[in-house]
C-alpha cells in the first residue's frame, strides 16, 4: 500500500470544492437550510401545552357549574366550547373538534350545597399522547382551585414542594429544542451531502478515471470529507449565532469543547454518508439508505424528544450505536450545563471511536476494482 | 389504459425492484423500523435516577424515597450522600430530594414544612413529568404516614382516558411512525427516479420517443403510487398484529385515506423533481420538504402549541392530515365528517400538486 500523500487528498478536496461552488443549490442548502430550519422550529416547537380544546356539556346550568367553567377558562390551559348532551361532547372528541370533554351532571350544585361532594368528569382523548399527560396534570390543580373558590374549601396545606429546575429554571422549550434540533439537522444534512458523492462518480463513470490515477482510497475519503466538514462547521456557527441572539439560549460551557464535538460529529456522519455511497454505488439506493438511516433514527432514538432513559433496557444499549445520541448529550450539556471535556469523556470517546471506525470501514470497503 | 402506459409502468417497476437492496429497502426496512420505533419509544418518562439526602430519623423522606423506587418510574441513583447539586451536575442523578435542615419529618410537626426537589431540566418534558410524579407520591406518603384523613374536596373531577385507556405509547406512536416511513418510500422515491433520468440524459430520449407527455408523466408516477400502496398493508399489518393497535374503522376507508396520501406524496415528489437538476439536489430538496412535514405533523409535539402565525404550515402538511386520519380511523373508528373532510383535503392537495407538476413538467420539457 502506498503512503498517504496530502497533496493528492488536497487535489480531491479542490475538485470537490469546485463541484460545490458550481452547484449553488447544494451550497445554499448546506448553509441556509440549517439556519432556516432552526428559526422555524425554534418558533414552532412549544411543549408547554396550552389552549387545549375542551368541549363542555353542562347539564346543571347553575351558578356553581358556570363558576367551574370559569375556573377552567381562566386557567389559561383550556379553550372552552359548548355542546348539548354528554354524547355530543364525546362526538366532538371523536371528530377531533376537541381534545377533551368536561361533563357536568345535573344536581352538581345541589350535591355541592348538600355537602355530598359535587362530581364532574373529564374525558381525555387518548389518541394523542402528547396532550394527555399535561391535561391530566392540570385537572388536579383545577380541582383544588375550584374547591377553594366555589366550595370555600381550604385544603390543609401541610407542606410546600420547592422544585428547582436546574440548567433551565423556567422550563423554556427553546433552550431544550434548539441544541437538540441542531444535532438532528446536522446529522441528516451531513449524510445527505456525502451519500451521493461516490455513487455519483460511479454512475458518471468518472470513478474509473479516478481509479486509474495513483490516488489512494483514504486520500479520496479525506479529500471528500474535508470540504463538506468545513461547510458544516460554518453552518453550525450560523446556527449557534441564531440560537444565542434570536432565541436567547444560554451557552454556559466551553466553546472549544462544543466545537470539537461538532467537528467529530460532522466527520462521523459525513464518513457514514461516504460509506453508504461506497457500498451502494447507486445514487437512488444511497439516498434511500441515507434517509432511512439518517432521518428517522436521529429524530426518534437520539434522545432529541423522547428520553433514551425511558426506553426499554435493550434500546438503552442499542442507541449507544447512534453517534447522534452522544452528540445530543454533548450539545445539550455544553449549552445548558457547562460540562467540561472531562465530564463528557465517555461521549467524546464514543464519537471518536465511531469517527475512526467510519473512516476505516469506508476506506476498506472502497473497492478499487471496476466490477460492481 | 393503453399499452404504452402499461409497458412504461412495467419498465419502471422492474427497474426499481431489480436491485435486491432496493427491494429490501422498500419492503423489509419499513417493517424493521416500525417495529424498532414502536418498541423503543415511550412518551412515559421512566427509569428516572432519584437520590435523596436524609438521615435515618427522617422517616417521611425515607418513605417517599422508598415508595418512589418501588414504583415503576424511579430507579436509585448511584453515589447518594454527596452534594445534591453535584449529583445532578455530574449526571449521577436526574432528581434529588433535599429535606430542610433538621429533617422533613420534624418540620412537618412544626407546620412550616418544605421539601426541596432538584431536577435536571435539560430535557423539559422529562423534568415536568418528574415533578408531577413526585408530587403525587409525596401526597400519598403524607396521607399514609401522618394519617392525615384529608377531608375530601367538595368538588371532585374524575378523569377517564378515551380510546387508549392504558395510555400505551405504541398505540399512538405506531400510526405516526407508519406515516413517516411511508413518505420516505413514496415522495423521495418518485422525486429521485425522475431526476435520475434527467441526470442520465435518458429523459431526452423519452421525449423524442412516440409517447405523449401525459403518458410520460403517468408512466413515471403511477409505479410509485403502486409501490407505496403495496407497502401500506405491510406496515399496517405490523401495527395491528405486532403492536395491537386497534383497527376500529373500516378497512376500505383506511385504504382510501392511504391512497389519497400516497397520490399527494408522489405528486409532490414529481413537482419537486422538476426543480432539481441532479440527484444531489433532489436529495437535499427531499430533506427540505420532509423534515418540516414530519415536525409539523403533530407526532413530536402538539399542533395546538404552535404559535398562530405559523400554524397554517401544519394545515398545508399532507402528513398532518394523513396522521390524523390514521389515528381517527384506527383508534376512534373513523368519524364520518372528520374522515370525509380530511380525505377531501388530501385529495384536493393531490389534484393541485398533480396539476402543478403537469404544468412544470410541460414547461421544463420544452
Amino acid at each position: 500500500m502506498n503512503p498517504f500523500v496530502w497533496q493528492r487528498a488536497a487535489a480531491i478536496s479542490r475538485k470537490e470544492v469546485f463541484h460545490i461552488i458550481r452547484d449553488p443549490f447544494t451550497l445554499a442548502a448546506a448553509l441556509v437550510l440549517p439556519v432556516f430550519m432552526v428559526l422555524i422550529f425554534g418558533v414552532a416547537i412549544e411543549f408547554n401545552v396550552k389552549k387545549v380544546a375542551l368541549v363542555v356539556s353542562d347539564a346543571d346550568q347553575t351558578q356553581s357549574s358556570r363558576r367551574l367553567l370559569d375556573t377552567f377558562g381562566s386557567s389559561g390551559y383550556f379553550l372552552l366550547q359548548h355542546a348539548g348532551s354528554p354524547n355530543d361532547a364525546i362526538e366532538d372528541v371523536t371528530a377531533e373538534r376537541a381534545r377533551a370533554a368536561l361533563i357536568i351532571p345535573p344536581r352538581f350544585e345541589k350535591d355541592l350545597y348538600a355537602g355530598r361532594g359535587a362530581q364532574a368528569q373529564i374525558l381525555v382523548d387518548g389518541s394523542d399522547n402528547s396532550t394527555v399527560g399535561p391535561v391530566l396534570g392540570y385537572v388536579g390543580s383545577i380541582q383544588t382551585i375550584a374547591s377553594r373558590r366555589i366550595g370555600n374549601f381550604n385544603s390543609p396545606n401541610t407542606y410546600e414542594l420547592r422544585t428547582r429546575f436546574l440548567f433551565n429554571p423556567e422550563l423554556n422549550s427553546r433552550w431544550f429544542v434548539i441544541p437538540g434540533i441542531t444535532v438532528v439537522i446536522m446529522a441528516i444534512l451531513s449524510i445527505l451531502l456525502t451519500a451521493l458523492t461516490v455513487a455519483r462518480e460511479w454512475e458518471n463513470g468518472s470513478m474509473e478515471l479516478l481509479l486509474s490515477t495513483p490516488v489512494q482510497p483514504l486520500e479520496i475519503i479525506v479529500g471528500k470529507v474535508a470540504p463538506y466538514g468545513a461547510l458544516g462547521l460554518i453552518a453550525v456557527t450560523f446556527v449557534y449565532i441564531i440560537a444565542r441572539t434570536v432565541f436567547g439560549v444560554p451557552f454556559v460551557g466551553n466553546l472549544a469543547v462544543f466545537g470539537l464535538g461538532c467537528l467529530l460529529f460532522l466527520v462521523t456522519y459525513l464518513a457514514l454518508g461516504l460509506l453508504i455511497s461506497v457500498v451502494t454505488r447507486k445514487q437512488v439506493v444511497a439516498m434511500q439508505f441515507a434517509m432511512m438511516l439518517g432521518m428517522l433514527p436521529t429524530q426518534l432514538l437520539s434522545g432529541f424528544i423522547f428520553p433514551v432513559e425511558s426506553m426499554p433496557a435493550f434500546f438503552q444499549y442499542f442507541t449507544m450505536l447512534l453517534p447522534a445520541r452522544w452528540f445530543m448529550r454533548i450539545a445539550r450539556d455544553t449549552f445548558l450545563k457547562g460540562s467540561s471535556l472531562l465530564d463528557l469523556g465517555g461521549a467524546f470517546l464514543a464519537l471518536l471511536i465511531f469517527c475512526g471506525m467510519m473512516i476505516f470501514v469506508a476506506t476498506r470497503r472502497f473497492k478499487r476494482d471496476l466490477e460492481p | 389504459m393503453n399499452r404504452t402506459l402499461i409497458g412504461f409502468i412495467k419498465k419502471e417497476l422492474t427497474q426499481t425492484l431489480r436491485d435486491k437492496r432496493m427491494r429490501v429497502l422498500l419492503f423489509v426496512m419499513p417493517v424493521i423500523q416500525l417495529t424498532l420505533f414502536g418498541v423503543a419509544i415511550s412518551t412515559e418518562v421512566k427509569n428516572i435516577r432519584l437520590a435523596a439526602v436524609f438521615d435515618s430519623k427522617d422517616t417521611v423522606v425515607r418513605h417517599i424515597y422508598e415508595r418512589s423506587i418501588n414504583g415503576s418510574w424511579f430507579i436509585p441513583a448511584r453515589g447518594s450522600g454527596q452534594d445534591p447539586y453535584k449529583l445532578v451536575e455530574a449526571d449521577e442523578a436526574d432528581a434529588v430530594l433535599v429535606p430542610p435542615p433538621g429533617g422533613f419529618t420534624r418540620s412537618l410537626g412544626r407546620g412550616d414544612a418544605q421539601l426541596q426537589l432538584l431536577v435536571n431540566a435539560t430535557n423539559v418534558l422529562q423534568a415536568q413529568a418528574i415533578e408531577g410524579y413526585l408530587k403525587n407520591i409525596i401526597q400519598q406518603t403524607l396521607q399514609d404516614d401522618l394519617n392525615m384523613s384529608q377531608a375530601a374536596p367538595p368538588i371532585r373531577i374524575s378523569t377517564r382516558v378515551l380510546f387508549n385507556p392504558a395510555l400505551e405509547t405504541s398505540i399512538f406512536m405506531v400510526p405516526g411512525t407508519l406515516c413517516m416511513i411511508m413518505i420516505i418510500t413514496t415522495m423521495v422515491m418518485a422525486n429521485i427516479a425522475i431526476v435520475r433520468e434527467k441526470e442520465m440524459g435518458t429523459f431526452e430520449m423519452l421525449i423524442s420517443a412516440p409517447v405523449s407527455r401525459s403518458e410520460v408523466i403517468y408512466g413515471k408516477t403511477v409505479p410509485y403510487v403502486i409501490l407505496g400502496m403495496s407497502n401500506f398493508p405491510l406496515v399496517l399489518a405490523v401495527a395491528v398484529f405486532i403492536f395491537h393497535v386497534p383497527m376500529r374503522g373500516s378497512l376500505p376507508v383506511i385504504f382510501i385515506a392511504a391512497f389519497a396520501f400516497v397520490c399527494t406524496a408522489v405528486a409532490l415528489g414529481t413537482l419537486i423533481s422538476t426543480y432539481c437538476k441532479n440527484q444531489q439536489q433532489a436529495s437535499l430538496a427531499g430533506f427540505l420538504f420532509m423534515f418540516p412535514m414530519i415536525m409539523f405533523s403533530g407526532l413530536m409535539f402538539p399542533i395546538e402549541n404552535i404559535p398562530d402565525a405559523i400554524r397554517w404550515i401544519s394545515y398545508l402538511d399532507p402528513l398532518m392530515h394523513y396522521m390524523g386520519l390514521l389515528r381517527n380511523i384506527m383508534l376512534k373508528g373513523g368519524e364520518t365528517s372528520y374522515v370525509v373532510t380530511h380525505i377531501s383535503i388530501l385529495a384536493l392537495m393531490a389534484v393541485i400538486t398533480v396539476i402543478a407538476s403537469f404544468r412544470r413538467f410541460h414547461t421544463t420539457l420544452e
